[in-house]
This record gives structure tokens, C-alpha cells and sequence, in this order.
């Protein structure tokens, strides 16, 4: 069976005005089966939003291959990448990126509305999550009035809504205080794995990577994984 | 400083090359849509004062009848008055020239040997040995170059029935003596006009120079007492000022024709500077961060957004100019159809205009800017990364200003009951207050019609809520739509309207087979005569049951110019020609019949406040009398008011001077093109125009929709405004939201459905101004009917709903805004999801 994700000898640089190159990430070779939990940490400018970023497909790498459910991404063309980001990607942001003018549940239901799902058939399952992580009563709210646990919470539910097979996380916790942080965190592990999805998430805090199942290293743009 | 300024000009320019090329389009499209009708307008004028000066150039005061020509016994009565230097006869009407195309030429009579103003400057000596030549005419190098005249050819030209031989005696350039002579000018001596005219012993003015030293109105006052009630005696600037009132309905349009372009122009440049602003925001708050002063935040602003102005300006001149040449051809039909004036014979671009629209393009552009460049200057640095604040500011001032809206009504309802119901512009104030009250309302209806709309999808209806939320931005795009569809549709319905009453009307009044009258009388009106020989022919024609005789001609009631017509009002079988308002109409014809009562039409009724009962003041000839009036009738013929008298009467009252048309009632049975046929074989050199019953009707509404041609200048501003505003809004907007169209990407939303929410925006934006638009534009028209319309041309006017109409135009506007879309919703597509910034959204 194909891993969920899989990296092999994948390089980015971007270019630089006037100047060498950038190399953002270096030969980085792994794989995600699914249902694991990857922890990357790293300091700023290692990488790992990059990483991330190629993962979803959002950005081609310069070199090497990058997979989804064995679905090698270079081959595919934008549209196809989108459309495989849309129907297996999950995806957490840390400033949340919620849109104020929708409620909670239509932020939640917006990546079912993106694919053309039918209201009904998504709704019962964005109102399931919400209940999940707590927020069933707040189904109806707008969004600005939410606390940012709240919103991340709900960041997570849209993330979530279409069973995605992969999640990623770019420090999903870092505009949260530790508790919240860590209820975050607690979240989106265990829908994680009752959903049954490989996640892999950034975040600079030793504490919240000892959770996941495995925790990788970046330093300058090489992966360094016990 | 500069350099800073002169750094970010140059990256604008890099980045926003189409950004820029729409501000710069922006810009020049306001100032065009303004020049062009002030040009258009100044031009109208232009072309009456030109013919003006060019006859009664040096006069200080003019003799005129209130009857349609004066005797020539006049001059010497004027030379006899003290103060009074030289006076000399004018004659002059227009003529047709024989020959296709329908050419009119303005025929003057002066006498060449009195020594006075000539409208040339050739030596009195030349132009008298020419005197002898019978049929000697002055005529200008330009019409003699477009019909291929040279000195001693002869051209022939008809007045009414009669038909003259005249010959190219001379060649000049009126316009050296005065610039704004028409090209259509031919002078004669003035015995020779008479004679070919048939006026003996008559001219149609008298000019007067005063000595040195003598007092215009004193002397023009003396003049008017010798002379008798028939005279009036004017000053060069009351005539101007009297056909500038002729002409107040026409100028009125134009007017507000312009009031509009000003409105559609400091729409574009507003938008335009506003989009050329959004995408500095972001640098402005460094600037600010890194401690440049507010004052210079603001001066950098304005100087960028004053070359835009600049360029734009520039470039809308140019346009401007070419757009008023494009539309001069049907304006000036409508001078000499309706107005019976000389058409606009060339464009004048005077220094003011000009100014005018470096105004609206500097002036509107920088004033366009102000506001948000102040707002941007003040604003904490913080926020000017984020660009929400503006939006929420006009959400939470929304229901305050829906109520200033309402309030505005309101006030100028009550103030319209109360005290402007007698004011004539009242109508105008009440109809303003609507076009501002629109868009104060807009930001409200926007908010709450969105907010209600249930985005089930990620489609159009996702792409019309989202307007709700950008208010800052869509609010005046959708205000400035809704305001022109409120313009487009009050007019449509106003003239719709007018439309089918005039049809109603041409219905029961135009009932005649044969309408006989001159080729002249087009635009010569009371000059243009038919011989009499004529005229008993006509009525001896196998074939025809009864005829209408008329002689229309124009008099004075009180200081009031009308139409008077005096007709075969008994005519047995006619009374369906007059549709009464107001009178009893068997009793009314039996009156007026018997030479004892007038009827009016409804203009002069309502405009002179007279009704049945009432007496007609008339002026004739022999002095002032009065008449009874005995009945009031429908007339969308003549806007300055008309009366009719039976045809014995009038000619007893203003002596024998012709009929001017004859309408033919014919046997049942007999063919209407049969008979034309029958005279014109009877006549086949007399210049006679003759109309079948349906040609009459054809021509009146074509008259009528020439005349409303404006409203598809109208519609073409709408659809500016809507294609414009739109795209440029959008594009605002995609930039605004680069971070919320790379969320929708990174959550899985292909390029084309985000090709689709846009277009949807640009859609509901022209769907939601419509909504706007159309009560607004049905309470401008109620307004337009009810108020204006009474107040300035006093027509009964009855409303209908011209529906295909006006749902064509809403299916144009809303087409032109989804082709507005399409280009800003293709960059909005195009947006990368590495776009998701972490600050925004
Ligand atoms: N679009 C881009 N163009 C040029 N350079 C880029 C671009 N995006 C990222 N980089 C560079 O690539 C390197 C890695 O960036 P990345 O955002 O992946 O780091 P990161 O590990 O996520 O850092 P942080 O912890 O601060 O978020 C950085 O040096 C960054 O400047
Ligand atoms: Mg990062």
C-alpha cells in the first residue's frame, strides 16, 4: 500500500535578485504511512513551511518527488494538484485564516462548498466535528466573536470535514498560550487518529512534539530523522 | 522625499501597468464624457448668436413684429426718432435650396446701398455695380466649394410655392467679420428679397444705430411707444436672452445631460484613484512605521495621484472632442427640426471648457484621493496592514447614513408640499434629492441583503455575500450603478411614456389622407406661403371629400411667443382633430367656428394660467384684442404654447397672408398616392411636399426619437459606469483579498471556481444596482412627469411601463458586467495559495 505521503530527494531553491541561490530544502527523502503522527521542529528559516507547503502541492519542488497516496504530484498539472489537495489534504494554519463574514459552521463547511458537495450531506458531519472539539453550541456564531483556541478548534473541523487522508499543520499552536496550545494540540491529535489521518505538523515547542509518534529535525534545509 | 515618491512611481508603473492604464482611462473617460456635452452645448448657442451677429452685427437695437413681418414704412418712422443714427430693413427666413438633400439656406435681405454694416468686407463699390444683376447674391466660399458654385452660376430656391432664380454675385468670408457666421448665409439686396419673397412693402426687421452719446433704453423705449403695440424693440442681449429662452427646454436636456457626465466623471476618477491607492497601503504603513510625517504620507499622494490626473486629462481632451464630433450631426438636427435654428455649423472649444475639464480631471482626481489619502495619512501604522478597518467603518456607519437617506426624502417631500410646489425647479431639488438619497441607502441595503442571502456553495451566491462584507469598496460602485440605472430607467419610462401618449394623440388628431404643404416649410414656418392659384386647385381635385385649410403663423400673447394657427374649424367631419381637456368640444367648435371664441393648447394653458372662460390676450397687426377662450386642447406639437382660431377670423384679424398647408379628407375609396400623383402632375414645378396620413405620422415620431436620442448617451454612460466601475472594483477587491483568494486555493478551490465567485461579484454588484436602480429610477420618472414636465413644457403625459425596454437594458447592463468581470476575475484566479499571508484576513 502506497504511504500517504511521500518525499524522495526533494530540493527547493528559490531564486534570489542579484544574488546565489536559496536553498530552502536539501534532498529531503522520507515517508508518511498512514495514521502517523510526524512532529517537525526546526528554527526559523529551516524549511519547514516550505516542506509543508510542497507536501500540499501548493508549491513544486525544484528537484525530486513528491507523492500523495502515491499520486506523484510533478506529474500532475495545477488544476489536478488542486484538486488532489482538495479531496485528500487537510490543512491547519496558525493564524487560523477563518473569514469573518461566514459562521463558524459555513467556515467549517466551506471546503465541502468548494467541492461542490451537497449542503446536506455535509452538514451533519461539520456539526459532528463542531461538537467534537467542543463548539456544537457555536454553530451559529460569527466567527470574530471566538477566542483563539475557539478559532483554531474550528480551523481544525474545516481541516477535518472532508476525511481528508493527510493533515498538516504549520505551528498550529503558535498564536495560542501554552494551555489552550496544548488543548489544541490534544485536539487535533486525537480527531487525528480516530479519523484515521497521517498528520504532520510544525511547531517549535519540545513539549507538543514528544506527542507525535516520530519527531524530525530540520536544520538548513536537511532532514535529520532518528 | 522625492526620492522615495519618485522610487514607488516607478515600481508602480512596473507592477501595475493595467492598474495604472484603467486609472489613466478612468480619468480621461470622466473628463470626456464632461467636454463633450459643454462642448455640445456651448456649440448649440454658438450656432444661434452666429447667425445673429452675423446680419445684425453693429445694430444696438432691433425692430421686430409681434406680428410676423413689420412695414417698411418702419425705417423712416426709426430715422425720425431722436438718438437714432442710421436704421435699416432686414429681411430674412430660410429657404430651401432646390435640388435633393434637403438643404436650407439662410436667406438675408439688407440694402447694400445704405451706408451700414455689412456682414463683409469688400469694397461698397464692387458690391454696388453688381446691384443691376437681378437675382445677385452673396453667398460664403464654402458653400459655393460644396456645391461646386462659381461667380455667375445661379442656383433656384423656393419660399412657400414660389420658386427664385438667384446667381452667385459674390464670394464671401462672413466668418472674418464674424467668427461664428453659418456657412448657409446668402445676402441679397433687400428690394430684390422682397420681390422674390412676394413681401411688398414688408421686411421682417429693422435694425437701428444710435448716435454717440444716446441711451439704449431710452431711445428703444421712445421707438416702442412711436411704433405701437405690433413692435418690440430689443437690445442685442435680449434677443440673445429670448432665444436662449426658445431654446430653454433643449438647453435643459443638455444640461442635465451634463450634470450627469460630471456625476459618471467624478465617479471614474473617485474609483480610479481609489484602486491606485489600495495597492500602496501596505508600503504607506512602512513609510509611516519608519517615521515619514503624516504631511509628507499625504504629499506623496497627492502628487501621484495628481500626475494621474494629469495623464488622464491629457488623454481626455482629445476624446472628449472627438465624442462631441460624433454626436454633433443629431444634436444639430434637433436645433433645425424642433427649433427651426440653424444647425451647429462648426465646434467651438471655448478656454472655459477647457477648464472645465482639467477641473474634473486634476480636481476630481486629487479630490477623489483626499479622502482616502487622508485616511491613510491618519491612521494608526498598524492598521494600515490591515485593510479592514475601512470596510467595518462603513458597515457600522450604514444605518446612520440609510436614515440620513430617508430623512433627505422625507424633508424635501415635505418641503415640496409645503413651499416648493410653486418654485419651477422644484421638481429638479425633489428629483436631486432622490439621486442622493440613493446612494446613502446603499451601504445599508447592501449590508442587509447580503447578510440575509444563504451562500449554500461556493459559487455566484457565495461571490454576491461576499460584497456585503467589502462595503468600503462596493458601496460606491454599486451606489454609482444603482444611481444610472435609476437615470437610464427614469428616462426610459419619462420617454416611453411620452412616447405612447404622443402615439394616442397622432391617433385621434392626424386624421387627414393627403397633408399638402411646401418644401419650405420645414424651417420657414409662417413665410413659407401657398399660392392661392394652388390652393383653389386642390380643393377642386376629383376625389377629395373636404380639406382643412391653414395658415399658421406665430404671435404674441402678452410678452409670450406662440403658434397661432387659424384653420377650417367647422370643418363638417373634423371635429376628432381636437382632443379637449377642458371645455365642452361641440360647443367649443360651434364658437370658434363662428369667429367669436379661440382654443388653446395645453402648454400655453398651463403656462399663462388660462382656462375656458378665460380671454386670450392676442396681438395683431392693428393692435392688441382680446378673445374668449372656449376650450383647451391636447398639443404636443408646439412646447411654447399654440391657439386656433377659425381661418375667416384670423384673416380678418392679421390681414390675407396665404395659407401655409392644406389637409385633404378624400371620398371613401379614393388612394391617397393617387392623388399626390394627380398633383403633382398638376404641378410638377411647384415645390409642394406632400404626406400620406401614415409618412405624417412616421415623421412625427421620428422627430420624437431623434429628439430622445440623449437617452442612449445615457445608456452609454450606465454602461460605462457599470463596465468601468466594475472591473476596477474588482480589482480592487482581488487585491484587497490576495490572502482570502489564497485560503479558497489552499483549501482545494480550482481556478475555476474562483473564477466563478468573481464573476458572480460583478454580476451582483450590476444586479444589486439594478434592484437600487429601479424603484429609484420609477419614483425619477413619476418626478420627471409629474414635476418637471409640468413645470417647463406643461404636457399631459400618460405614465406606461415600457417593460421589454427596460428588461433589455438590465440584460445588457448585467452581460456588460460579467464581460466587466471577466479580466479582474482572471487575475483573482490566477492568485497562488503561497499568497496566504500570515497578518490578513
Ligand atoms: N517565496 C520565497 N522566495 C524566496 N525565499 C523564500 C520564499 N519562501 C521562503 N523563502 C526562504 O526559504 C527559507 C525557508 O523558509 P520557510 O518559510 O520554509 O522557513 P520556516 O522554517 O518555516 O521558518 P519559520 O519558523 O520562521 O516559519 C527562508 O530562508 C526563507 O527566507
Ligand atoms: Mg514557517
Amino acid at each position: 500500500m502506497d504511504p500517504v505521503l511521500e518525499f524522495r530527494s526533494v530540493s527547493k531553491r528559490y531564486e534570489q535578485e542579484g544574488g546565489e541561490d536559496l536553498v530552502a530544502l536539501r534532498e529531503v527523502s522520507f515517508s508518511v504511512p498512514e495514521g502517523r503522527a510526524i512532529a517537525i521542529t526546526g528554527r526559523s528559516g529551516s524549511g519547514k513551511s516550505t516542506l509543508l507547503h510542497l507536501a500540499a502541492g501548493i508549491d513544486v519542488p525544484t528537484a525530486g518527488k513528491v507523492a500523495i497516496l502515491g499520486r506523484d504530484l510533478s506529474r500532475l498539472d495545477e488544476g489536478e494538484r488542486t484538486r488532489v489537495r482538495r479531496d485528500s489534504v487537510g490543512l491547519v494554519f496558525q493564524f487560523f485564516h477563518l473569514l469573518s463574514h461566514l459562521s463558524v459552521l459555513d467556515n467549517v463547511m466551506l471546503p465541502a462548498w468548494i467541492a461542490g458537495e451537497r449542503d446536506r450531506d455535509a452538514e451533519p458531519r461539520a456539526r459532528e466535528l463542531l461538537a467534537r472539539v467542543g463548539l456544537g453550541s457555536r454553530a451559529s456564531s460569527p466567527v470574530p466573536k471566538l477566542s483563539g483556541g475557539e478559532m483554531q478548534r474550528v480551523a481544525i473541523c474545516r481541516a477535518l470535514l472532508r476525511k481528508p487522508r493527510l493533515l498538516l499543520a504549520d505551528e498550529p499552536t503558535g498564536n495560542l498560550d501554552d494551555e489552550n496550545g496544548r488543548r489544541v494540540m490534544d485536539i487535533l491529535l486525537r480527531l487525528g487518529g480516530e479519523e484515521g489521518s497521517a498528520l504532520v505538523y510544525v511547531t517549535h515547542s519540545p513539549d507538543l512534539a514528544s506527542l507525535a509518534d516520530e519527531t524530525w529535525r530540520l536544520g538548513s534545509g536537511v532532514l535529520d530523522r532518528p | 522625499m522625492i526620492r522615495v515618491f519618485l522610487r514607488g512611481l516607478a515600481a508602480h508603473f512596473r507592477a501595475g501597468r493595467t492598474l495604472l492604464i484603467l486609472s489613466v482611462l478612468g480619468v480621461a473617460l470622466g473628463v470626456a464624457s464632461v467636454l463633450s456635452v459643454q462642448i455640445l452645448n456651448g456649440s448649440a448657442l454658438g450656432a444661434f448668436e452666429g447667425g445673429l451677429r452675423a446680419v445684425s452685427g453693429e445694430a444696438d437695437l432691433t425692430i421686430l413684429g409681434k406680428v410676423p413681418t413689420v412695414p417698411d414704412a418702419w425705417v423712416r418712422e426709426a430715422m425720425s426718432e431722436r438718438g437714432v443714427a442710421a436704421a435699416w430693413p432686414v429681411v430674412r427666413t430660410p429657404v430651401k435650396l432646390e435640388g435633393p438633400g434637403g438643404v436650407f439656406l439662410d436667406l438675408a435681405g439688407v440694402d447694400v446701398l445704405a451706408p451700414v454694416w455689412f456682414p463683409w468686407d469688400v469694397p461698397p463699390g464692387e458690391v454696388a455695380a453688381a446691384l443691376g444683376a437681378p437675382g445677385w447674391a452673396a453667398v460664403s466660399e464654402k458653400l459655393a466649394r460644396e456645391r461646386g458654385w462659381a461667380v455667375g452660376d445661379v442656383f433656384d430656391v423656393s419660399s412657400g410655392s414660389r420658386r427664385v432664380r438667384l446667381r452667385v454675385g459674390l464670394l464671401v468670408d462672413f466668418r472674418k467679420v464674424s467668427p461664428l457666421a453659418g456657412d448657409r448665409l446668402v445676402v441679397l439686396d433687400i428690394a430684390q428679397a422682397q420681390d422674390a419673397l412676394g413681401l411688398e412693402g414688408a421686411v421682417h426687421q429693422v435694425d437701428v444705430k444710435l448716435s454717440p452719446g444716446a441711451s439704449r433704453a431710452e431711445v428703444g423705449e421712445r421707438l416702442a411707444r412711436r411704433l405701437g403695440p405690433a413692435a418690440q424693440v430689443l437690445t442685442p442681449e435680449q434677443r440673445r436672452s429670448q432665444a436662449a429662452g426658445l431654446l430653454s427646454a433643449f438647453r435643459l436636456n443638455l444640461t442635465a445631460l451634463s450634470l450627469i457626465s460630471l456625476l459618471v466623471g467624478a465617479f471614474l476618477v473617485h474609483t480610479t484613484t481609489q484602486a491606485a491607492l489600495v495597492r500602496r497601503r501596505a508600503e504607506l504603513g512602512l513609510l509611516r512605521s519608519l517615521g515619514t510625517t503624516r504631511r509628507q504620507v499625504l504629499a506623496i499622494l497627492v502628487a501621484e495621484v495628481a500626475l494621474l490626473g494629469v495623464l488622464g486629462t491629457l488623454l481626455g481632451i482629445p476624446i472628449g472632442y472627438w465624442a462631441a464630433a460624433a454626436n454633433v450631426e443629431a444634436v444639430s438636427a434637433t436645433l433645425s427640426n424642433l427649433y427651426l435654428l440653424e444647425g451647429i455649423g462648426s465646434l467651438g472649444l471655448e478656454p472655459w471648457v477647457l477648464a472645465l475639464a482639467v477641473a474634473v480631471g486634476l480636481g476630481g482626481a486629487v479630490a477623489g484621493a483626499l479622502l482616502p489619502a487622508l485616511e491613510l495619512s491618519r491612521r494608526d501604522t498598524r492598521a494600515l496592514l490591515a485593510p479592514f478597518s475601512l470596510h467595518e467603518r462603513v458597515g457600522k456607519a450604514a444605518p446612520r447614513l440609510a436614515v440620513a437617506g430617508c430623512a433627505i426624502l422625507a424633508g424635501t417631500g415635505v418641503w415640496y408640499a409645503g413651499l416648493g410646489r410653486g418654485w419651477r425647479p422644484a421638481g429638479f431639488v425633489v428629483a436631486l434629492s432622490l439621486l442622493i438619497a440613493l446612494p446613502a441607502m446603499t451601504p445599508w441595503l447592501l449590508r442587509t441583503l447580503c447578510g440575509r442571502l444563504r451562500a449554500r456553495g461556493f459559487g455566484l451566491a457565495y461571490g454576491v455575500k461576499a460584497l456585503g462584507v467589502k462595503l468600503g469598496t462596493t458601496s460606491f460602485a454599486v451606489a454609482a450603478l444603482g444611481i444610472a440605472v435609476a437615470m437610464l430607467v427614469g428616462i426610459t419610462v419619462m420617454v416611453g411614456s411620452f412616447r405612447r401618449t404622443l402615439e394616442v394623440w397622432i391617433d385621434a388628431t392626424i386624421r387627414a389622407d393627403v397633408y399638402v404643404t411646401t418644401e419650405s416649410w420645414r424651417r420657414a414656418r409662417e413665410t413659407a406661403v401657398l399660392d392661392p392659384a394652388v390652393v383653389s386647385a386642390l380643393l377642386r381635385l376629383p376625389g377629395v371629400r373636404s380639406a382643412d385649410r391653414l395658415r399658421r403663423t406665430r404671435a404674441f400673447s402678452g410678452e409670450r411667443r406662440i403658434a397661432l394657427v387659424g384653420r377650417d374649424v367647422g370643418m363638417p367631419g373634423g371635429e376628432g382633430r381636437f382632443v379637449l381637456i377642458e371645455g365642452d368640444r361641440a360647443d367649443a367648435i360651434r364658437r370658434v367656428a363662428a369667429g367669436e371664441a379661440a382654443m388653446i393648447g395645453e402648454p400655453l394653458a398651463r403656462k399663462a394660467g388660462l382656462g375656458v372662460g378665460d380671454r386670450l390676450p392676442l396681438t395683431a397687426p392693428g393692435g392688441n384684442f382680446e378673445i374668449p377662450i372656449a376650450g383647451v386642447y391636447l398639443d404636443y406639437a408646439e412646447e411654447h404654447g399654440s391657439a386656433v382660431l377659425d381661418l375667416s377670423a384670423l384673416e380678418s384679424r392679421f390681414g390675407l397672408a396665404g395659407l401655409t398647408n392644406v389637409d385633404l379628407y378624400l371620398e371613401p375609396g379614393a388612394s391617397p398616392e393617387r392623388i399626390m400623383d394627380s398633383i403633382r402632375g398638376r404641378f410638377p414645378d411647384a415645390p409642394l411636399e406632400l404626406l400620406s396620413n401614415r409618412r405624417l405620422r412616421e415623421e412625427i415620431l421620428e422627430i420624437f426619437d431623434q429628439t430622445f436620442a440623449v437617452t442612449r448617451l445615457l445608456q452609454g454612460m450606465a454602461l460605462l459606469i457599470a463596465v468601468a466601475g466594475i472591473t476596477l472594483t474588482l480589482l480592487v477587491l482581488a487585491r484587497e483579498r490576495v490572502s482570502e483568494l489564497a485560503l479558497y486555493r489552499a483549501l482545494g478551490a480550482s481556478r475555476r471556481r474562483i473564477l466563478r465567485v468573481f464573476l458572480g461579484e460583478g454580476v451582483g454588484m450590476a444586479g444589486l444596482g439594478i434592484l437600487l436602480g429601479v424603484p429609484g429610477g420609477v419614483a425619477l420618472a413619476m418626478i420627471l412627469i409629474r414635476l418637471v414636465n409640468r413645470a417647463y413644457f406643461g404636457w399631459t403625459i400618460v405614465p406606461s411601463w415600457p417593460v421589454a425596454a427596460l428588461a433589455r437594458q438590465a440584460a445588457v447592463l448585467l452581460a456588460a458586467a460579467a464581460a466587466a468581470s471577466l479580466y479582474p476575475a482572471i487575475r483573482a484566479s490566477r492568485t497562488p495559495a503561497t499568497e496566504l499571508r500570515r497578518d490578513d484576513l
